[in-house]
């Protein structure tokens, strides 16, 4: 069952002077089960569309359906909360959001909301830190003593202890140092292959989102001008050009190499593969 | 006399660790320097020690002479600006326009030369047609700029940027980049930047790494990035080039370092010699 909005318009200000249409007419089908990137200029309306996936935002024009849900504009909307908890959404800088004395206490706030009993949800805040690789010393520790890699993974661990379904990431990566980066991107992979979990990343990051997105959808003005596969998109130098995409170092690469005679499959999208591949032609 | 001398300088924010742990070098005047190390290498610490945010518990900091220390401050600062992460927590007027003035106003500069110093400085960082606009109307880069402006109308010789790139989207990134490299291009101007990205680290005169506290390299930035091992070795990112000459080096395939073209054009040799 995709991830599917039809026809839905978001307008900012409505009925206002500074009336604004952040989203335009959005036709779109996320798959489950895989990693997508939203990517577009600053102002294109990637976050505007992700805080309609848990109905923060609701749609002014149009429809969206995901998981079990439907949301139709202009319709009262009487299942928010399980909604809510099936589809998180970790924020821009959500370490700014801990609040909470101690690390595990902050995790357990999410469930603990969502009507789970107190011993129960310390027990799922217990696990979801330890997936995101937050060592039991810290439990007790108060939020604000961690690194900024570590905070941003408390945040996103209050988010897995409800258990959601789609995880919504947005900029997970940004203002963190490349060991920090790191940590984030191994978490939302491991998510996303041993859990399972349908993944949603709003990102600027080109070289993030073409070495571990498996889609991306490309968002201008309010408008949806790709969806595909991620690499499909990034190593199609007009498509680059007409969205206005800085090209991934890797892709750079690649193409340079093909300009140079050498062959290379459709299979050899890492600097690994690529280098077998060229290896195997210099022996 | 260098214009900037950091001479082992200690500082603890609690005692069991040390932020900044006996660190000392130089700055010239005009020099463009990076500060990288991995979150809570220092490189923050550092920034603010220099800037006289934070008091040194021991060693020295003198910027032109002048020892940084409650009684030099007040002059240490007249020369020296300082652009942080966040350009949604340093935007103060309303406008571009009085974003700009307020520095000046705190000068007491007379209001009939503030227009002028206002269009002077908005034209540097190219935002002379959004002098009306609400901080709310402006991407992040835009509103960097004119954290920028509004330091440069204080006619500062030293800035420091604080990861002032990393919070912007990448069109962002890349026009600050572009405006630190042009302040930084005469004689006048020191720029000192902490920062992740390996690019602007490769457009500064010279690079500083600090991890732990300690000074762990500081030298030309080609020079710093050629020693991939020792970067990995405190968690810091190595350039694509070198991720390229690894890669091949396994394979039994020796290349030198170079830029991307290089690199490739070294793969071609190598294959009509084979």
């Amino acid at each position: 069952m995709p991830i599917s909005f039809k026809s839905l318009s978001y307008i900012y200000n409505k009925g206002m002077p500074y009336a604004h249409k952040a989203l335009d007419d959005i036709n779109l089908d996320i798959k489950e089960g895989v990693i997508t990137a939203i990517i577009g200029e600053t102002g294109s309306g990637k976050s505007t569309l992700v805080e309609h996936l848990n109905a923060l935002l609701l749609p002014d024009e149009g429809s969206l359906e995901i998981l079990d849900y439907n949301i139709v504009a202009g319709q009262k909307q009487k299942f928010l909360k399980p909604l809510r908890k099936d589809v998180g959404l970790v924020f821009q800088f959500s370490e700014y959001q801990l609040f909470e004395e101690t690390v595990l206490k902050d995790v357990a706030f999410g469930p603990l909301n969502f009507g789970v009993f107190p011993d129960e949800a310390l027990k799922m805040a217990a696990e979801a830190l330890k997936l995101v690789n937050i060592d039991e010393s810290y439990f007790d520790v108060s939020p604000l003593e961690l690194s900024g890699g570590q905070k941003r993974r408390v945040a996103i661990a209050g988010i897995i202890a409800c258990d959601p379904k789609i995880i919504v990431l947005d900029e997970p990566t940004a203002g963190l140092d490349p060991h920090g980066s790191k940590e984030i991107i191994d978490l939302f992979i491991s998510l996303n292959k041993r859990l399972h979990k349908t993944i949603i990343i709003v990102s600027h990051d080109n070289e993030m989102v073409y070495n571990y997105c498996d889609e991306t959808v490309v968002l201008s003005h309010g408008k949806i001008r790709y969806h595909g596969s991620t690499f499909e998109l990034f190593s199609n130098k007009e498509l680059l050009k007409e969205y206005n995409l800085l090209e991934p170092q890797i892709v750079t690469f690649r193409n340079l190499l093909q300009d140079n005679g050498f062959k290379l499959s459709d299979e050899a999208r890492t600097l690994d593969s690529i280098t077998e591949e060229i290896g195997r032609q210099l022996k | 006399m260098s214009l900037i001398e950091i001479k082992d300088v200690y500082y603890a924010y609690n005692e069991q660790n040390k932020a900044i742990d006996g660190v000392s070098f130089d700055i010239k005047q005009g020099d463009y320097v990076t500060i990288i190390g991995h979150n809570g290498s220092g490189k923050s610490t550092l920034a603010k020690l220099i800037a006289g945010l934070l008091p040194v518990k021991s060693g020295s900091i003198t910027v032109g002479g002048l020892e940084v220390n409650e009684d030099n401050i007040a002059a240490i600062r007249t020369r020296l600006g300082i652009v942080f992460q966040n350009p949604d927590n340093q935007f103060i007027g309303s406008t571009v326009k009085d974003d700009i003035a307020f520095g000046l106003e705190n000068r007491q500069i007379p209001s009939e030369q503030m227009e002028g110093i206002i269009r002077e400085y908005s034209e540097k960082v190219g935002l002379s047609d959004y002098l009306e606009y609400e901080p709310q109307n402006l991407s992040g880069g835009q509103k960097q700029r004119v954290a920028i402006a509004g330091i440069l109308a204080m006619k500062p010789d030293i800035l420091i940027f604080d990861e002032a790139t990393s919070m912007l989207d990448p069109k962002g990134k890349k026009e600050i980049k572009k405006l630190m490299y042009d302040l930084a291009a005469g004689d006048d101007i020191t720029i000192i930047s902490i920062t992740h990205d390996i690019e602007e680290v490769l457009q500064s005169d010279d690079c500083v790494v600090l991890n732990k506290g300690k000074l762990f390299m500081h030298d030309k930035p080609e020079k710093v990035f050629a020693d991939a091992e020792k970067l990995r070795k405190i968690d810091l990112d190595v350039p694509f080039v070198e991720q390229i000459r690894e890669a091949f080096a396994k394979r039994k395939i020796k290349l030198k370092n170079d830029d991307l073209k290089g690199m490739v054009e070294q793969l071609c040799r190598y294959r009509s010699n084979h």
